[in-house]
């Protein structure tokens, strides 16, 4: 009874362990040609509106910038920042809870992080808006 | 002959009596009228000092609305997540923490809004809080300024309330000013 207590315990934190790594996403296709990072930190229970903002995210990229993330111009990170193999990246950015940064780089230098946590909660209700929004900016600094 | 004589003087003289006395009480009347105005007149003075007061605790008043104020508004909906009900918490702290003489005056008022209530409709409609949220208001002279706070409440009230705390009392701060 005792074994199979401590096998079931386990398998739970098991599950819970692979469960939490399967929502990681980092696609970086090559260094070399990254002009800019987009990174979305989310806690472990996620909101609605957290999950919409990754959705929107991910949707503005796929439809417009399905290249540029072939191609390793545009690299996206989507990470739990509850997690101990982030932490480094959530200090960075200071992503202690739902983030949505952008990192630029020019000519292989990092440079400065825009944090657009404020402006994806504010227009993560109107979708058109915000993907919109979101292809500009990201047009602008891929030039 | 003569005794009717001597009756029509009598009744001449009782005439004459009865004339001047009611024309004295008359006159009294007259004046007690007079002194009431006086009083009256007094009584209105005496009022006149409590509407001075008046005069002086309206401009108190209006000290007062002359001073900023502020809103806070915490949004939900009817099932909430972590994240929504840090920043509530941490909101509530902040204010009781830093501000509990504002919330005492009135100058700082919070608000908690479940967004899904049909009675919150017009109030999330302005505030666009379709969800969870922070906005903080800034009423001065019949003016409204916003700033809406909900990326930093989920950002940092839960995992780093202190940083979230510090965002919060620094914009209230602002707008008291």
């Amino acid at each position: 009874m005792k074994k199979l207590a401590v096998i079931s315990l386990l398998l739970l934190i098991s599950l819970n362990i692979f469960s939490q790594k399967s929502s990681d996403t980092i696609i970086s296709n090559n260094l070399q040609n990254l002009k800019l990072k987009v990174l979305y930190f989310h806690i472990t229970n996620r909101c609605n509106t957290c999950f919409s903002i990754e959705k929107y995210v991910r949707q503005t990229i796929d439809s417009n910038f399905a290249n540029q993330l072939e191609q390793g111009i545009i690299d996206l990170y989507v990470l739990n920042c509850d997690l101990p193999e982030n932490q480094e990246l959530v200090k960075k950015y200071e992503a202690y809870g739902a983030t949505l940064a952008i990192t630029p780089y020019i000519n292989g230098k990092e440079g400065k992080s825009e944090d657009l946590s404020n402006w994806a909660f504010q227009k993560v209700h109107k979708p058109e808006i915000f993907m919109e929004e979101l292809k500009t900016k990201i047009n602008e600094l891929i030039k | 002959m003569k005794k009717l004589a001597v009756l029509q003087s009598l009744a001449f003289a009782l005439t004459v009596l009865l004339f001047f006395s009611c024309n004295q009480s008359t006159n009294k009347t007259n004046e007690q009228a007079a002194n009431d105005t006086t009083a009256k007149v007094e009584q209105n003075n005496m009022d006149s000092i409590p509407v001075s007061d008046t005069t002086k605790k309206n401009v108190a008043v209006k000290q007062k609305t002359d001073l900023p104020n502020v809103l806070v508004y915490n949004s939900h909906i009817t099932n909430r997540c972590a994240s929504c009900i840090a920043i509530e918490e941490a909101t509530t702290k902040t204010l009781k923490t830093y501000f509990s003489a504002e919330l005492k005056q009135g100058r700082i008022k919070q608000y908690i809004l479940n967004v899904d209530d049909e009675a919150n409709e017009k109030i999330s409609e302005k505030y666009q809080a379709f969800g969870s949220g922070l906005f903080v208001t800034r009423v001065y002279k019949g003016k409204e300024t916003n700033t809406d706070l909900t990326g930093d409440g989920f950002k940092y009230a839960r995992n780093k309330e202190e940083k979230f705390i510090e965002i919060l009392k620094n914009k209230i701060s602002e707008y008291l000013k």
